[in-house]
């Protein structure tokens, strides 16, 4: 009944319409369905509406790489998640594919799955533009086509992701905040960027100047470019430790835990320290904050996939949603780690410990699902 | 009687390609039966689209490996050509046209360079365009450091559609005229790989250069003492293969509206070209072979990945499935071993 209709509407729209006209989501006022989790961007994100639908619903995640930690941590939070009781009955089919770094096998999967009847899809965009058609024959069949993590230069979608700014801001701060506690208003700070050219490195890397700026102190920001690869920003950092001598504090995009290893190799004394959510730098942060290694811990969660399914979900249901909705940072600093709860020392260090958000009720622990799989593979 | 025999001739000369287009007939015929949409229009278009670019890419590829050589700058010509035409393919009807030339001379010009430095340098074709492909790379990387660009929406929606929204979008006539219909539902990426590859192949591979390099690839030697051009069929080989990337990258900036110089990704396109060339029943030491199997190979890989979207498979299986599936189908091509009656004819 239901794929009839769809497709009786799409030949009504392929005779009827020209191509230029098409339906997809109101731009309606706020506020939005539950706020707590879909938090709007800023105060000028638009809200968007679908046309209510009958559930379940058939979804789809459409990613692209594959091959990290982050990525299959990701994939498995999302098969966890369609399981989940909340969310169970509301899903009537879950697919995941992954296409690899190639647009047109990305954006050929996201249409085949519009063909297919699909009424929301979910994904990492491998390219910040393209998405043109898709989003096109998206409207034209009411699918909800939700991006995450890396997301789309366009306002005609609803977009999923944490505010890389914010993020920036927070680990500045926290290190101001840790040196004027060590009677400190100024010093040489290093920082290390992650991948050149993206814009996560872009804005995260112009907060964290834009704060230290602000305090109006005497600071001298080191750069080095760490790729957000622990191989990597462990060599950029030793490298910076022997031409520059001694930091008073160090910011890191990602690669944490080898900059943390680099400044233990080197002898560097242990200063506070802003980072990524890696597991391995939380067991050193957790090790060594006695020794002056105080560090705060924020991550891109692999669970933002978990939000983007809901949000996708409460579109289909007829609820108005932000364009663009900001998830909450998962932050931990060096005081709040506990082994077994925000960190794993039994688990390896490339893996991502912030999986959860309980404002979302997304309390899918990536500890569980990962060792879980390890068991069925053994 | 006699076209029963000339077909049964070339159905043992190229028992590769008719495998090839038998194993690509089922493959696809089953996915439309298990598709939920099977056998429409849309779904023709989506795979359309979705296969140009390889299918570019792996004809290009072919020509160098009749050869007995490797193109391994093919995936970085398309991400140059990609680039170029995400800067130039905008503005007025005759500026998009202008851009298109320019894109596809540039590719052409940079396959020319590779075929220069081939056959004057002296070089192997494997590490000499693992170098130029640097190059195209870098240049791709110039001209556009960020993903982004503005080539012309009508154009994207009318050539990634069928021949019915081509029409209505440029208001040719009325597309709901009655003699139109029966080809209304054709996709016009499925007209541009007919008109760019095929049109372009076939007449090629009849001239004397064409068959030139079929000769190089089968024996060198005696294609030299033949008195054949054999450094005009290098150079035409290495730019007719810039030609068919630089098609490629054009119709993928059509199709993403955007450039964007991914350098994993035209390292992955230029792999899955060589796959492409070898499903299609190509041989890799050169002279057998041909760009129109090469076609039927990329769209046997695409068909392969379509499943994924249809059977439940564990996503990260997934990567194990496809090669596996992969080596079973290039393996086919090995049973000829099986019937051989001189082992000296496995050195062949």
């Amino acid at each position: 009944m239901k794929t009839k209709s769809v497709a009786s509407l799409v030949m009504a729209g392929m005779l009827a319409t020209t191509s230029l006209t098409f339906a997809g989501p109101e731009v309606v006022s706020g506020p939005g369905a539950d706020p707590t989790c879909f938090a709007p961007w800023s105060a000028d994100t638009k809200y968007l509406q679908w046309p209510a639908q009958e559930g379940p619903y058939r979804i789809a995640v459409v990613n692209g790489f594959v091959g990290n930690t982050w990525r299959i941590q990701m994939i498995k939070t999302a098969k966890a998640y369609a399981e989940d009781p909340s969310i169970k009955d509301k899903i009537a089919e879950f697919k995941v594919v992954s296409t690899g770094t190639d647009a047109p096998a990305q954006l050929g999967a996201i249409e085949d799955f519009i063909n297919q009847g699909f009424d929301a899809i979910v994904t990492i965009a491998v390219s910040p533009d393209g998405f043109d058609r898709v989003i096109r024959l998206a409207d034209r069949e009411n699918v909800v086509l939700v991006p995450f993590d890396n997301v789309l230069d366009t306002d005609a979608v609803m977009q999923v992701n944490e505010d890389q700014t914010a993020m920036g801001n927070q680990w500045a701060q926290f290190l101001i905040d840790e040196l004027a506690a060590a009677g400190k208003s100024g010093g040489k700070i290093l920082e290390v960027r992650g991948l050149a050219g993206n814009s996560v490195d872009r804005d995260r890397s112009a907060a964290i100047h834009d704060t230290f700026a602000a305090t109006g102190g005497d600071w001298e920001i080191v750069e080095v470019v760490g790729n957000w690869d622990d191989g990597t920003a462990q060599k950029v950092t030793a490298d910076a430790i022997a031409v520059h001598g001694q930091f008073d504090a160090v910011a890191a995009q990602g690669g944490t835990t080898g900059v943390v290893q680099a400044m233990i190799d080197a002898g560097h004394p242990m200063v506070p320290i802003a980072g990524e959510s890696e597991n391995g730098y939380r067991k050193l942060v957790a090790a060594r904050s006695a020794d002056g290694l105080k560090g705060i811990s924020i991550g891109q969660s692999p669970g933002l996939v978990a939000i983007a399914m809901k949000a996708a979900v409460s579109a289909l249901e007829g609820n108005a949603m932000p364009q663009l909705i900001s998830v909450p940072l998962p932050v931990a600093t060096y005081d709040q780690l506990e082994d077994g709860l925000n960190f794993w020392s039994d688990l390896p260090d490339n893996f991502f410990t912030v999986n959860e958000f309980p404002p979302c009720g997304v309390n899918i622990s990536g500890p569980a699902i990962m060792s879980q799989s390890e068991a069925d593979v053994n | 009687m006699t076209v029963a025999r000339a077909f049964g001739t070339s159905l043992r000369q190229n028992r590769g390609f008719y495998g090839a287009v038998v194993l690509l007939c089922v493959l696809y015929l089953v996915y439309n039966l298990l598709h939920p949409r099977g056998f429409s229009s849309a779904v023709l278009i989506q795979n359309a689209n979705e296969s140009v670019a390889i299918v570019f890419l792996a004809m290009a590829q072919t020509i160098p490996v009749l050869l007995g050589g490797l193109d391994l700058s093919v995936g970085a010509v398309m991400t140059l050509a990609a680039c170029i035409a995400s800067v130039l393919v905008n503005g007025s009807p005759l500026q998009i046209i202008f851009g298109m030339v320019v894109t596809l001379a540039a590719g052409t010009a940079f396959g020319l360079c590779n075929g220069l430095i081939v056959v004057y340098g002296r070089l192997q074709p494997i590490i000499a365009t693992l170098a130029t492909g640097a190059i195209a790379m870098g240049l791709a990387l110039f001209i556009r450091p960020k993903p982004g660009g503005d080539i012309d929406g009508d154009l994207n929606w009318a050539l990634t559609n069928s021949l019915w929204d081509f029409v209505d979008t440029y208001a040719l006539f009325d597309p709901d005229a009655s003699w139109f219909a029966p080809f209304a539902w054709i996709p016009v990426p499925i007209l541009i790989m007919l008109v760019f590859g095929v049109g372009v192949w076939l007449p090629f591979r009849r001239t004397i250069i064409g068959r030139t390099i079929y000769a190089i690839g089968s024996a060198e030697g005696a294609a030299y003492m033949s008195g054949l051009p054999i450094n005009r069929a290098k150079i035409a080989a290495f730019t007719l293969a810039g030609f068919f990337a630089s098609c490629g990258g054009l119709y993928l900036a059509i199709q993403t509206a955007s450039g964007n110089a991914d350098i994993s990704q035209a390292g992955a396109y230029t792999l899955n070209s060589i796959a492409a060339v070898v499903l299609g029943g190509t041989s890799l030491l050169g002279g057998i072979g041909g760009a129109i199997g090469s076609m039927i190979g990329a769209l046997i890989l695409r068909v392969m990945s379509f499943y994924f979207r249809i059977l439940s498979i564990d996503p990260l299986l997934q990567p194990l499935v496809e090669g596996v599936v992969l080596l079973a189908a290039v393996s086919l091509g090995a049973f000829r071993v099986l019937r051989i009656k001189n082992r000296l004819e496995l050195f062949r």
